[in-house]
């Protein structure tokens, strides 16, 4: 143990080897200048630091109790469940913001307090307690929304909070920086602080001290849910909109922030200027990322990389000052030849991706040279999704038949916030037109309006947002025509009368709740002999839509038909009903072709509906091409768009055309 | 009995489930509705087996969820090169072994904390996955992909041998064998493990790559149930997972917890949901029940423990 007094600076400021995420950190900053377009300018810093205060305010938080020893994964749902509360006594109660925004801030401190009570006071590991307290924070924000209500119209004054400049920053900035403070004064420079350390180091040992272990515990854990609640507030001014899926998954964002800045999962290591410069490293990357239009899946890669060479240099460099002092660990010749095979495999998996990578960066469109290549940047509501996978395939044909740039990124999964944040950086990076599917109205249209702003032309796809937000809505189907149609279809094969049950996306998609919303409704004014038994949640999982099925079929034994509306619910609906070989049962729903093929050929799947979503990716660019070169006048009521040829204009939405029925007798003439 | 003691308020609420369905929703019983249990959880299972020996090392693996989505997928895809279906799973296994490995060797020998390990794993492989496949389901298997080749019935039944076999060998061997016990000693004490002439660093690298390799096989025997595989298979199971463990009494600081333990803890996990489903409960509410259900299952157990501590202590004092 050096002597304190003799510390140098390194030691003093960096004593987990916290320097090595802030030299990584100007790496990206060097790097992303010159790779991406306006990185380096203050606009986007500014967007930079907007987008890390909510996952900053958790990992500050989280700081800690990690330094204790223990773990919270409980303040993502907390996020949830405030912002749901919050709304509810905004919108619903009609409270004032203040006093609303007070009872979501106890709302928190409860939370934080039960979770701190069961681990401090009942010494449940904080895992176990923080798992538990994942789900029931969540689940009881979708059980009082029914995952579906979505707040949103807050006053102008509170939205301030979470999209205005206060003196040229981010109005949320102050915030994060009285928490930084904050906690830097509490970690650092108090008593208490210094008690953290000890027990996180040694809990026992801290007792014998004369620390109030307990209660110290207990305070962090309290603290880490009014962080939660506090972000949640700023989650909601920021977006416009509070959902119970609020903070989904920034639990481990927030972990990975907050551990990449040098603090120990075992406890007794770490500090808040590691944790900020952990933050930043995180977001710049995700934000260089964007703004070069390289593929969001680097993150993952990067951020896992990044998280293990730093702690395994640290480590490496630990083991060669103490080796004098400690006997060395020995390495047998078997544990070497293991160790060599897990790299030789590490390396092969490597070099496995690169051949990928370089596979499809050929792929990529290759911009033209000469003049200005326009371009359009597109926007799915999910990457991975089947669906939005076979749009970018029309997408990229536009784009070669054109000539023009397409950049195709968005979220992984359904994330109305990771929505925002890429538009942010293509507004930085200067694209001539955006067209975003969009996950959340209320959200998404003030960032698009600044688009417009900022001269860019802005569309919308698949779904739309506010219509003073964008130029044109591509409309490929109206809620209600979905809704209309499946419940028509379900009438035509029950013959009017007869229970059906729905399977779902999962409970809080806005898509989904809307068309449910629709198929209720035609059932009860058109159809009053059908019968909705129940509905189901799949969460986008074939393998969950196959068990809900299973179920279904034995607790209601007179569901007669079955409606999967999404995408993969539909094979796994119709899987479960071969399976069962119950031939009574049909199944309907909304789904793709290509991997509902099998099953309508069986017969166990009888019709499902969708456009075709190759000509909706291919009318999205090319619209965006169109627009971007002012092709398309004022007050038009037709447009050519290329191998579609006359598309129709209604007011300011792009019509495709009516949704396919799709059946046995024309699924093996569609290649989607 | 004692050796049951922290199983007993994981068996007691799955008895009262179990009691409850009786009498409102006798349905819940036809030989029907336990099959499609059983072979629903089978993935679950099969993986908590291997989580379980991670966490009585004292670890924790949060990357099985990726390492499931990426063995379902290399097993479809060397399945389409022509290899039978046992090959692929073969072959399956093998990456799933090969993943746990890399975690493992990292942990191990180069002393990385395992939740930062697989945190980082979990991150990376899901995303280099997403960008290989870009989200597209693996397709057009060979006709004797699904059930092996050989029909559903005696598919289902291959399945459930290799399951029981599987809790069977690594129960008995986690209690018996010198490996076994060298699990428990590792996890309550390396260094003293160490001392005693333990190579408690090969048995934390060997528990990842087992657990590697029993995710390969859950993956294979899921796949095998359908005739696609979707590429974003296993969002989530690390937390069913780790949830089903740690409700089976496996203490998450190491040392503790047994296989019939993570067998109570899946059956729990696994039969709330349909439970509520047959008591006619919305889907709303289902996951704060769900949480409310574990947390109270842990918290009796922590209260119990907690009262004969103190019972223990007072006997002390007066003794």
């Amino acid at each position: 143990m050096p002597n304190a007094l003799h510390k140098n600076w390194r030691e003093r400021w960096f004593p987990n080897g916290e320097w090595m995420v802030l030299l990584a950190l100007i790496a990206e900053i060097g790097i992303f200048s010159s790779v991406a377009q306006n990185f380096f300018t203050t606009a986007n810093f500014v967007e930079v630091i907007r987008l890390s205060v909510e996952l900053g305010l958790l990992a500050l938080a989280l700081t800690p109790v990690i330094i204790t020893g223990g773990i919270d994964l409980s303040v993502g749902s907390m996020m949830g469940l405030s912002a749901v509360v919050f709304g509810a006594l905004v919108m619903d109660w009609h409270w004032p913001v203040a006093a609303a925004a007070f009872a979501t801030l106890l709302i928190g401190c409860a939370g934080g307090a039960l979770n701190g009570m069961l681990i401090a006071e009942f010494k449940i590991p904080a895992l176990i307690v923080t798992l538990g307290s994942f789900s029931a924070f969540r689940g009881i924000a979708e059980g009082i929304t029914h995952g579906a209500v979505n707040y949103s119209g807050f006053p102008k004054s509170f939205l301030f909070l979470g999209q205005g400049y206060l003196l040229g920053v981010p109005a949320q900035l102050p915030v994060l920086l009285i928490a930084m403070i904050g906690y830097g004064l509490l970690l650092h420079r108090s008593v208490i602080g210094r008690g953290l350390y000890a027990i996180g180091l040694a809990g026992n040992g801290a007792r014998w001290a004369g620390i109030a272990v307990g209660r110290r515990i207990g305070l962090v854990y309290f603290l880490s849910g009014f962080a939660a609640s506090v972000a949640a507030i700023i989650y909601v001014a920021h977006l416009g909109q509070a959902k119970s899926d609020a903070g989904t998954g920034y639990e481990l964002d927030a972990i990975t922030a907050v551990v990449l800045g040098g603090a120990s999962v075992a406890g007794g290591r770490g500090t808040i200027l590691g944790t900020v410069l952990g933050l930043f490293s995180i977001s710049i990357l995700q934000n260089g990322l964007h703004l070069a239009a390289l593929p969001s899946e680097l993150t993952g890669i990067l951020t896992g990389t990044v998280l293990v060479l730093t702690i395994a240099i640290d480590r490496m460099r630990a083991r060669g000052r103490t080796l004098i002092q400690e006997e060395a660990i020995e390495m047998k010749n078997s544990q070497v030849a293991i160790l060599c095979g897990a790299i030789l495999a590490g390396a092969l998996i490597t070099a496995g991706a690169n051949v990928w990578l370089v596979r499809s960066l050929k792929t990529m469109p290759s911009s033209a040279s000469g003049g200005h290549t326009a371009v359009i940047a597109v926007m799915p509501k999910a990457k991975g999704d089947p669906y939005f996978v076979s749009c970018r395939t029309g997408a990229e044909e536009a784009a070669r038949e054109l000539g023009v740039e397409l950049i195709w990124d968005g979220p992984t999964g359904l994330d109305a916030a990771k929505q925002n944040e890429i538009v942010e950086s293509w507004i930085t990076r200067g694209v001539d037109a955006i067209a975003v599917a969009v996950e959340n109205q209320a959200g998404i249209s003030t960032v698009l309006r600044k688009a417009r702003q900022r001269g860019i032309h802005v569309l919308t796809w698949d779904a739309d947002a506010e219509p003073d937000a964008r130029e044109y809505f591509l409309n490929q189907a109206t809620p209600e025509g979905i809704g209309n149609a499946l419940t028509d279809e379900a009438a035509r094969l029950l013959g009017g009368k007869g229970d059906f049950a729905i399977i779902t996306g999962a409970l809080s998609a806005a898509n989904q709740n809307q068309w449910i919303a629709f198929i209720k409704k035609r059932a009860q004014e058109k159809y009053p002999g059908l019968n909705m038994v129940t509905i189901r949640p799949s969460d986008d999982d074939r393998d969950k839509a196959f068990s809900e099925t299973q179920t279904i079929l034995k607790v209601h034994p007179t569901v007669k038909l079955i409606m999967a509306i999404s995408a993969p619910a539909v094979p796994g609906a119709g899987e479960a009903m071969r399976q069962s070989g119950r031939k009574d049962v049909d199944v309907i729903g909304l789904s793709l072709p290509g991997i509902c093929k099998p099953y309508i050929h069986d017969g166990v799947v009888q019709t499902i509906f969708l456009w075709n979503t190759k000509n909706l990716g291919y009318l999205t660019v090319y619209a965006g091409a169109m627009l971007s070169q002012n092709k398309i006048p004022a007050g038009a009521t037709s447009i050519q768009a290329g191998r579609l040829g006359s598309l129709e204009i209604n007011g300011s939405q792009i019509i495709l055309g009516a949704p396919l029925l799709i059946d046995k007798r024309n699924i093996d003439k569609l290649d989607f | 009995m004692k050796r049951f003691r922290s199983e007993l308020s994981v068996a007691f609420a799955i008895v009262a489930l179990l009691i409850v369905l009786a009498f409102l929703a006798p349905g819940f019983f036809t030989r029907e509705n336990l099959s499609d249990l059983v072979l629903a959880n089978m993935p679950v299972l099969i993986v908590a087996l291997g989580m379980t020996l991670v966490i009585v090392t004292g670890h924790i693996d949060i990357s099985v969820g990726t390492t499931f989505a990426i063995c379902s997928v290399a097993a479809g895809e060397f399945a389409k090169l022509g290899l039978p279906a046992v090959g692929a799973g073969m072959a399956a296994c093998v990456i799933g072994a090969m993943l746990g490995a890399i975690n493992g060797a990292l942990v191990a020998y180069v002393r990385i904390p395992s939740i930062v390990v697989t945190l980082a794993a979990m991150v990376a492989f899901r995303d280099a996955l997403r960008w290989i496949t870009q989200g597209a389901w693996v397709q057009d298997l060979p006709a004797n992909f699904q059930w092996l080749g050989t029909s559903q019935a005696a598919s289902n039944g291959i399945t459930f041998l290799v399951a029981a076999a599987l809790v069977i060998s690594i129960g008995w061997g986690l209690r018996n064998l010198p490996a076994g016990r060298s699990v428990y000693a590792t996890g309550s004490n390396e260094n003293a493990a160490r001392l005693v002439g333990i190579d408690s660093a090969l048995v934390t690298f060997s528990v990842f790559a087992i657990t590697g390799a029993l995710t390969g096989c859950a993956a294979l025997l899921n796949s095998i149930r359908f005739n696609q595989i979707p590429s974003n298979a296993g969002i989530g199971m690390e937390m069913k997972v780790i949830t089903a463990v740690v409700v089976g009494g496996t203490a998450i600081t190491g040392g503790r917890g047994s296989i019939q333990g993570t067998l109570l803890g899946v059956i729990l996990l696994g039969i709330i949901s349909p439970a509520l489903t047959y008591l006619g409960f919305s889907a709303y509410w289902e996951r704060a029940i769900q949480g409310l259900i574990i947390l109270c299952a842990v918290g009796f157990d922590a209260v119990r423990s907690r009262l004969e501590r103190s019972a223990g202590d007072f006997a002390e004092r007066t003794a």
